[in-house]
């Protein structure tokens, strides 16, 4: 990490996984960086993934995320598709 | 308001989630539901479901919607048991009992929590396709 950006860790789940061919990765953003910017990093590194972005869920922790959120240094961000419990 | 949540990768035994959960005397309605894999999708003969679940995620999610579900009705008690793991067409994939003093709130909240299950808990199922013959 450079003082010109902060890392990010992202996991994968469900199918998005095998369409990223990865657990996760760590990623970096600028500071100030947001969710939207994070999955542009994400799509970048994993040209698989960036057709399903329109449906795909993030979480930052255990809590749903927003585009426009901002992201803090340290932040563990899950990326999935829908869920299909029950 | 009582609150149970577990996912697990165990069968769910249904008479022993019965057996082991007593009701008060003020209980006017036990709903249960138990969500079973069916053994067609569209017309394909289907084997099992794999279920996933980010675990941490999905225990706090159910746990918002039980707290969220307490806030819209009266209800005594929430249970929930949801499978990971494979699950074998028949065999019960969730499970969901709860009790309130009347039954128009427990149905009420019971339906309610499936469908917002299905909306934010982040549980995801892959089918497991029974093979096709070759002619």
């Amino acid at each position: 990490m450079n003082r010109e950006s902060m890392t990010i860790t992202v996991q994968f789940w469900s199918y998005f996984r095998e369409l990223a061919g990865i657990h996760g990765g760590d990623f970096e953003v600028v500071p100030g960086g947001t969710v939207s910017d994070l999955l542009d990093a994400v799509s970048l590194r994993h040209p698989d993934l960036a057709p399903m972005r329109p449906c795909a869920l993030v979480a930052v922790g255990v809590e749903y995320a927003f585009p426009e959120q901002v992201l803090q240094p340290g932040d563990e961000v899950s990326l999935f598709p829908p869920v299909q419990g029950g | 308001m009582k609150r149970s949540i577990l996912l697990t990768a165990d069968p769910i035994d249904e008479p022993a989630l019965t057996a082991g959960r007593s009701v008060s005397a003020t209980a006017g309605a036990v709903v249960c539901f138990t969500g079973c894999v069916r053994n067609r999708e569209a017309e394909r003969p289907l084997v099992a479901l794999e279920y996933e679940a980010f675990p941490a995620m999905a225990i706090r999610q159910f746990e918002r919607l039980l707290v969220q579900a307490e806030e819209r009705w009266p209800l005594e008690s929430v249970d929930v048991v949801h499978r990971t793991g494979l699950v074998r067409a028949g065999e019960a994939s969730v499970w969901i009992r709860v009790v309130s003093s009347h039954r128009a709130e427990a149905l009420a909240a019971c339906g309610w929590i499936l469908d917002e299950m299905k909306r934010v808990v982040p549980i995801w199922k892959r089918p497991i396709w029974e093979p096709v013959a070759n002619p």
